[in-house]
């Protein structure tokens, strides 16, 4: 059987206020200064809003601490992440600035392993560009530091932007993958359980109504006629990435002898007027070689036949009345 | 307290690299053995709950599809937590307690496989001062080990004990993905990953599920022979600045094992969730562990890591042991969050 391997981006860009005291903190950051806060007889860096002890909220009592500090503990990252602030070898360190009771964890570039070391100085050192984000800064032995003339910015930093982008790879799921493949091949292939002989498409591998794990023993070749039981016409609002430029219709078909839809079919060539719930059709599939998969992967919550149906095209039958509607699983 | 509560059923599944299948379809399966060894009818069940995370395998809302492997029609009164599955319990447990229902489904799965666990770990961490930096479960390791080193609390000799050990206890856990027989000094001249830790102080990237049944007393002891008593659960949580906290220690750990006033002398079997090898020297130091309580004897976390269901898993062991009459009286862990941030702990004991 044919493997498909997909892979696929996810992102979050999770944008916080960031209140009384990070806002601050993070203002002086960009602006070439560290603060920690006071709580009791304390100084806290990165400062926080509650005391760590009571949970009672803090004053926005500053202290300015640093810029150097003594390493208190550090791992030397031998493979670093895509996310790191380094890409080649670093370290990450808890580091008592000067002035601080408390240690912040960062970065430390140093030229190796040897190069730290716990009691050692290091000192902080300001990114060019700074927006006001523990990313603006990162640590060096106190030796490599270099001078550093910071311009502070205008504005006070509320916000902080986190983009997250994760990156997945894996195969489509066995019972997904040989419908793939029927699309492929111009067909249909669900999968029929041998408990409630319900057919669903694409099959899951499994049947949830029923309780048993379905296999290849159990596809099912499915017709390529059906009956849209549901539609709407859609208008494209332009938007960065829509390719569709005129209203066209999604209908949901039933494939004969399926118990669930094939949902968001597209169909053109109807107008919008004459299209109705219960309408027959057949799907006409694209030359072999001008199918395309490439938009399936293995979610659940939409699956669609990929770009490999020309077009549905009336089989000229009579509709089928809405008492006999197939049932959904 | 109020309610005698007990372990009526367990289901784990072999810890997999890769599964090439869905997430419900690796429950329905341990879901599917519960039912068939309990001859309880799935719309008997009044309660299921499950732990699991969407982010690892990337699927927004795939704990949604999740409900299809224990069973989405009729509709089932469900809850879930994105927490390790061992929570999805201690819910399931309090729940019971209330006293109007009988009988709880409690799930535990994840599929690392398809992303970078590395990289998606940090999001759980302070989204201010700690995840922009990309600071992953595995360097606070690094720095948990350093820590416990320079505190002259553990050797570099010390973590690799826990590595040899597990993995080759491990070898008699059919369901284990990591298990050899490595000795001590082969392990300590492999290069450092995250300094002084080697990857092999690391537990593997693993998919997998733990599901159970637990019941009320009188139910309980009509679904089965042997019930295994949840005697007690808590959990505790430190702070989330490393800053703050003692990295050598595990305070929370420590606070829950006195509010269950636990007595670790009548421990014959401790399952701990060590994912680094460090961690069992701290928790072992926190619970004070005496050389009566073997300490994973399944292999642990460092030979099969199925995220969400590992905590989970550590209750199945425990409860698997005491009902083979292997030991009478045992605790489980989980754990959360990097460094043992956050620890739960179950106390299990049989009958007799």
């Amino acid at each position: 059987m044919s493997e498909f391997p997909i892979s696929f981006t996810l992102e979050y860009p999770y944008e916080r206020t960031l209140g009384p005291v990070i806002g601050p903190f993070f203002t002086a950051l960009r602006d070439g200064r560290v603060l920690g806060i006071n709580c009791g007889n304390r100084v806290i860096c990165p400062p926080v809003e509650y005391d760590p002890d009571t949970g009672a909220t803090l004053e926005p009592d500053f202290v300015e601490v640093g810029p150097a500090g003594t390493v208190e503990n550090w791992t030397w990252i031998a493979e670093p992440t895509s996310k790191h602030p380094f890409q080649e070898p670093f370290a990450f360190a808890q580091i008592k600035l000067d002035g601080a009771d408390t240690a912040i964890t960062h970065a430390v570039k140093a030229a190796g392993p040897d190069a730290i070391s716990t009691g050692m100085r290091v000192k902080i050192q300001f990114c060019d560009e700074r927006v006001g984000a523990i990313t603006d800064v990162y640590f060096v032995p106190e030796a490599d530091a270099q001078e550093q003339t910071i311009t502070p910015g205008e504005k006070e930093v509320r916000k902080t932007i986190h983009k997250i982008s994760l990156v997945y790879k894996e195969k489509l799921y066995p019972s997904r993958a040989r419908y793939v493949q029927g699309l492929l091949d111009g067909k249909f292939i669900g999968q029929r359980s041998p408990k409630t002989g319900k057919v669903s498409i694409p099959g899951k591998g499994y049947d949830s109504i029923g309780r048993v794990t379905l296999s290849e023993a159990d596809d099912v070749e499915l017709s390529a006629t059906g009956t849209a039981v549901s539609y709407t016409v859609i208008t494209p609002i332009q938007y960065q990435g829509q390719t569709k430029t005129e209203p066209y219709i999604s209908a949901m078909i039933f494939l004969d002898g399926s118990d669930q839809p094939l949902i968001a079919q597209e169909v053109h060539g109807i107008p919008a007027d004459e299209f109705r719930a219960g309408i027959r059709l057949r799907a006409k599939f694209k030359a072999a070689g001008e199918r395309n998969i490439d938009d399936i992967c293995n979610s659940w919550m939409f699956c669609s036949t990929g770009d490999v149906i020309e077009r549905w095209e009336p089989t000229g039958e009579p509709d089928v009345p809405f008492e006999d509607f197939p049932e959904f699983i | 307290m109020a309610e005698d509560i007990a372990i009526v059923a367990t289901a784990l599944t072999p810890c997999y690299r890769n599964y090439a299948d869905s997430e419900p379809s690796m429950i329905m399966s341990l879901v599917n053995q519960i039912l068939e060894e309990t001859g309880v009818d799935r719309y008997k069940i009044d309660f299921t709950i499950a732990g699991s995370s969407d982010y690892l395998s990337g699927a927004p809302f795939s704990f949604i599809a999740s409900v299809d492997g224990y069973g989405a029609s009729p509709p089932v009164y469900e809850s879930h937590v994105e927490m390790d599955g061992a929570w999805a319990l201690f819910e399931a447990f309090v729940r019971l307690q209330c006293g109007d229902i009988d009988l709880a489904l409690v799930v535990g799965s994840g599929k690392s496989s398809p992303g970078s666990p590395r990289e998606i770990f940090p999001i759980q961490t302070d989204p201010y001062v700690q995840a922009p930096l990309g600071l992953d479960p595995v360097s606070v390791a690094g720095l948990q080990a350093n820590a416990l080193i320079e505190a002259g609390k553990a050797t570099e000799r010390d973590f690799a004990e826990v590595v040899s050990r597990s993995r080759r206890d491990a070898l008699s856990n059919p369901n284990a993905q990591v298990a050899k027989d490595v000795s001590v000094e082969d392990l300590l001249k492999a290069p450092y990953y995250a300094t002084p830790l080697r990857k092999h102080d690391l537990p593997p990237i693993t998919d997998g599920a733990s599901a159970m049944l637990i019941a009320r007393g009188d139910r309980a002891k009509e679904l089965c022979d042997n019930p295994v008593w949840i005697r007690g659960m808590d959990h505790r949580i430190e702070s989330h600045h490393l800053g703050l906290r003692d990295l050598t220690d595990s305070p929370s750990t420590r606070i829950a094992a006195k509010n269950l006033g636990l007595e670790v002398s009548s421990l014959d079997v401790a399952e701990l969730c060590v994912r680094y090898s460090p961690e069992e020297i701290v928790l072992r130091q926190a619970l004070e562990l005496g050389t009566n309580t073997k300490v994973n004897p399944s292999g642990g976390p460092l030979a099969g890591h199925p995220v969400m269901a590992t905590g989970l898993t550590r209750v199945v062991e425990v409860a698997r042991r005491i009902r083979l009459g292997e030991a009478s009286r045992g605790l489980a862990h989980a754990t959360s969050g990097p460094a043992l941030q956050q620890n739960l702990l179950c106390i299990l004991e049989g009958d007799a």
